[in-house]
């Protein structure tokens, strides 16, 4: 409940109530509504963030470039198993106004805060605007990338930007990604600060193409040098001219495992100073259905922050288990200089929502729906025909590719709901498909694909393309 | 030319995709510009199924066993007396299972069928599931190779998808859809896969049955349109379907399917 008084508090009633009906307005007239509240809220009264924040038990903030949403999510969820009622901006909107929202629809018209918990995902070039309202008790950094498809995100300003705003939060505890040589960089001048990172067996497989950040030192400005590499500039790193290195991490995982599940160790080490090595550790076998190796580095920073947060690693372990990815969560990426938007579909009705969410865009579209038959796909297809692929049979769709193991059996599958012929392409394999796409002349490009070919398209699409988050 | 079509319990069979044989057949037959007029009779409707050319009954959860039991043994007779009469009718799975004479479950009762197929049904402890692949039965073969104007050789095979715990068992009135050169089929021992009787077909093949075999789609259609006073069928452009096919096929024949 708030405590202060006097005019303040009528602003913060207006505003709060203000929020609340716009909130209510957005789902009356099922707008997303995930960040018009906090807009609105925020025109009343300014300070509005600082007021909401200060009366959670814990703020939790994720920042980075990649898998802030993912790594969000998941603690939440874990935070959540573990008793503690936690908020956090689920629907990805990173921006002030969305945290805002977040906050609004947490608290009651009564002037009540529902939950002890708030775990925010701050956009990285946000942070200068949401942290001198949002003072986290910890802070979560994920990575850097360059992200040529934000204008305004640049990365030495983002880096530079957090550094300078970490200076003004002395008390947050830091929870670093040790493989990543620019979050360290960002980070480097805290006192408290903790490192998660991911051990050696894990190589990275793109070879010399893939652009890397952070080649150079931050201290000496000499190139660094790596024992390896996992993904992009992350792995691990010295420099060949002063001390700067990739810091011990607290939090260590090891023995990976990409099949159907995603599986490692997860060492919580207890160690005396920054570059010592543990004294002891505790190992804990982590399980999640999700894969993608970026996703390993998502999960630890999770389970880091729970574990700080006094979470205990058997509820880590079995609430992990449970965590289920949201289906039809989507992945988005630049391709050929177009938006191309990842969906998993697995069922019919997962499956009718993706194409009902696609068809809403104005432009002219072109798709690959991707079918595998093995174990974590189902092994019987039929399920297609219970979809509404008659949907596609829609002038604004151009060229759908057909792909997978299944792949004639959605060429068929379209054929019969109406979707011409000459429109209608069989290319069963994953990189040949993406490839195709890219010849289509289309407003934006959908790539639907079913569990075991998700990771493949997630994968491929980070290299052919850019992740966009 | 039109044709009529009855979709019976669309609301109790309604499972894995099976409606999507009804789809198929429809299309197939409006693309040589046959008229098609469906009709949908549900659970507890009065039935009379004599005045229809092709009559659909679909796959459905083994919840549903004793209640299909019951409605069909009031109503069994209408599909009996619809089918002597040279209705063309396909009856997937579950459907396929009431329509023989009966069913024996886990649990040892006796369910009575409609008896349209000479075949009863033991419920087995497991279920025989994945992808199979039938040579069509020779009967059919030749008969396809008739069903449209121009066609080069049909395919011999027949693919789909079975999951089934029933057993079924042919008596001599009953006779195969084809045998089953890769996959479990009716019993997983005498090779056999589904049934026919005159214009009847009954299979335990899901993926649709009908998706990737078109040529049983059109040995349907134009046993359909036959009672109308049709003839051959003009020939479609098949080759997603038979592409469909022939990786399923070729998966099974090269025994790499994992
Ligand atoms: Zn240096």
């Amino acid at each position: 409940m708030l405590r202060s008084q006097g005019q303040t508090t009528v602003r913060f009633w207006i505003a709060l109530l203000t929020g609340k009906s716009a909130a209510l307005l957005c789902r009356l007239f099922r707008h997303s509504g995930t960040s018009l509240p906090g807009v609105v809220a925020l025109k009343v009264y300014p300070q509005l963030l600082s007021v909401l924040a200060a009366d959670y038990e814990r703020i939790v903030a994720v920042t980075g470039t990649n898998g802030k949403t993912t790594t969000a999510n998941l603690l939440a969820h874990l935070l959540r198993s573990s008793g503690s009622s936690t908020v956090n901006n689920h629907e990805g909107a990173n921006m002030i106004s969305g945290v805002v929202t977040a906050l609004i629809k947490d608290w009651t018209m009564l002037g009540e805060r529902r939950s002890q918990i708030a775990v925010l995902e701050v956009d990285e070039g946000s942070v200068g605007k949401v942290f001198p309202s949002v003072k986290p008790d910890l802070l979560v950094v994920t990575n850097y990338f360059r992200d040529q498809l934000d204008r305004y995100s640049d990365l030495d300003h983002n880096i530079n930007l957090l550094r300078r705003i970490l200076d003004e939060l002395p008390q947050t505890l830091l929870l670093l990604n040790a493989d990543d040589p620019l979050v360290v960089t960002a980070g480097c001048d805290h006192s408290v600060a903790s490192y998660y990172g991911v051990a050696s067996e894990q190589k990275d497989q793109t070879g010399d193409c893939e652009i890397r950040e952070g080649s150079l030192c931050p201290d000496c400005g000499a190139f660094l040098a790596y024992n390896y590499y996992n993904y992009g500039q992350l792995g691990a790193y010295y420099c060949p001219n002063c001390t700067f290195r990739r810091p011990v991490p607290d939090f260590l995982a090891s023995e990976i495992q990409d099949d159907d599940y995603l599986e490692f160790i997860l060492h919580v080490c207890q160690r005396k100073g920054r570059n010592e090595n543990c004294s002891t550790a505790d190992t804990v076998r982590l399980r999640a259905q999700m894969r993608g190796f970026y996703n390993v580095y998502n999960i630890l920073a999770a389970a880091a922050a729970a574990t700080t947060l006094g979470v205990s690693q058997q509820t880590i372990a079995s609430s992990l288990m449970e965590y289920a990815p949201a289906a039809g969560r989507m992945e988005k990426f630049i391709y050929k200089g177009r938006p191309c938007t990842l969906n998993l579909i697995k069922n019919p009705t997962g499956l009718n929502e993706v194409l009902k969410t696609l068809l809403r865009g104005k432009g002219e579209k072109a798709l690959v729906i991707a079918i595998n038959d093995l174990a974590g796909d189902g092994r019987d297809v039929s399920w297609l025909w219970d979809a509404g692929f008659e949907m596609l049979d829609n002038p604004s769709i151009k060229m759908i590719v057909c792909s997978g193991r299944r792949a004639g059996d959605v060429g068929v599958r379209l054929k019969y709901a109406g979707v011409p012929p000459n429109k209608i392409i069989i290319e069963p394999e994953c990189k040949p498909s993406i490839e195709g796409l890219g010849e289509q002349d289309a407003g934006e490009y959908h790539i639907l694909a079913s569990y075991t070919s998700v990771f493949n398209y997630s994968k491929l699409l980070r290299k052919m393309g850019k992740a966009v988050e | 030319m039109r044709i009529k079509v009855c979709h019976l319990y669309p609301d109790l069979f309604n499972l894995y995709g099976d409606q999507g044989n009804l789809l198929i057949f429809c299309r197939r037959a409006q693309w040589r510009g046959i008229q098609v007029e469906v009709d949908m009779v549900s659970f507890g409707e009065t039935i009379c199924l004599t005045g229809y050319d092709f009559v659909f009954l679909g796959g459905g959860a083994e919840s549903n066993l004793s209640l299909m039991s019951k409605e069909l043994q009031e109503k069994g007779r209408f599909i009996v007396e619809a089918v002597e009469q040279g209705t063309v009718l396909l009856a997937i799975g579950l459907g396929f299972q009431v329509l023989g004479r009966f069913i024996k479950t886990q649990d040892g009762a006796v369910l009575p069928g409609a008896g349209v197929f000479d075949l009863y049904i033991e419920t087995g402890m497991d279920r025989l599931v994945g992808d199979i692949l039938l040579e069509t039965a020779v009967d059919l073969q030749e008969e396809m190779k008739k069903t449209s104007v121009v066609r080069e050789t049909p395919l011999a095979t027949l693919v789909g998808f079975e999951n089934h715990a029933g057993r079924t068992f042919l008596g001599k009135e009953a006779r195969p859809l084809g045998r089953v050169l890769k996959g479990q089929g009716n019993n997983r021992d005498d090779l056999s896969e589904g049934a026919r009787y005159k214009n009847a077909f009954g299979s335990y093949l899901h993926g649709p049955l009908l998706a990737k075999n078109p040529h049983l789609a059109d040995i349907l259609l134009s046993r359909a349109i036959l009672r109308q006073g049709g003839g051959k069928l003009t020939p479609l452009n098949d080759e997603l379907e038979i592409y469909a096919h022939n990786v399923i096929k070729n998966r099974l024949v090269g025994g790499y399917n994992n």
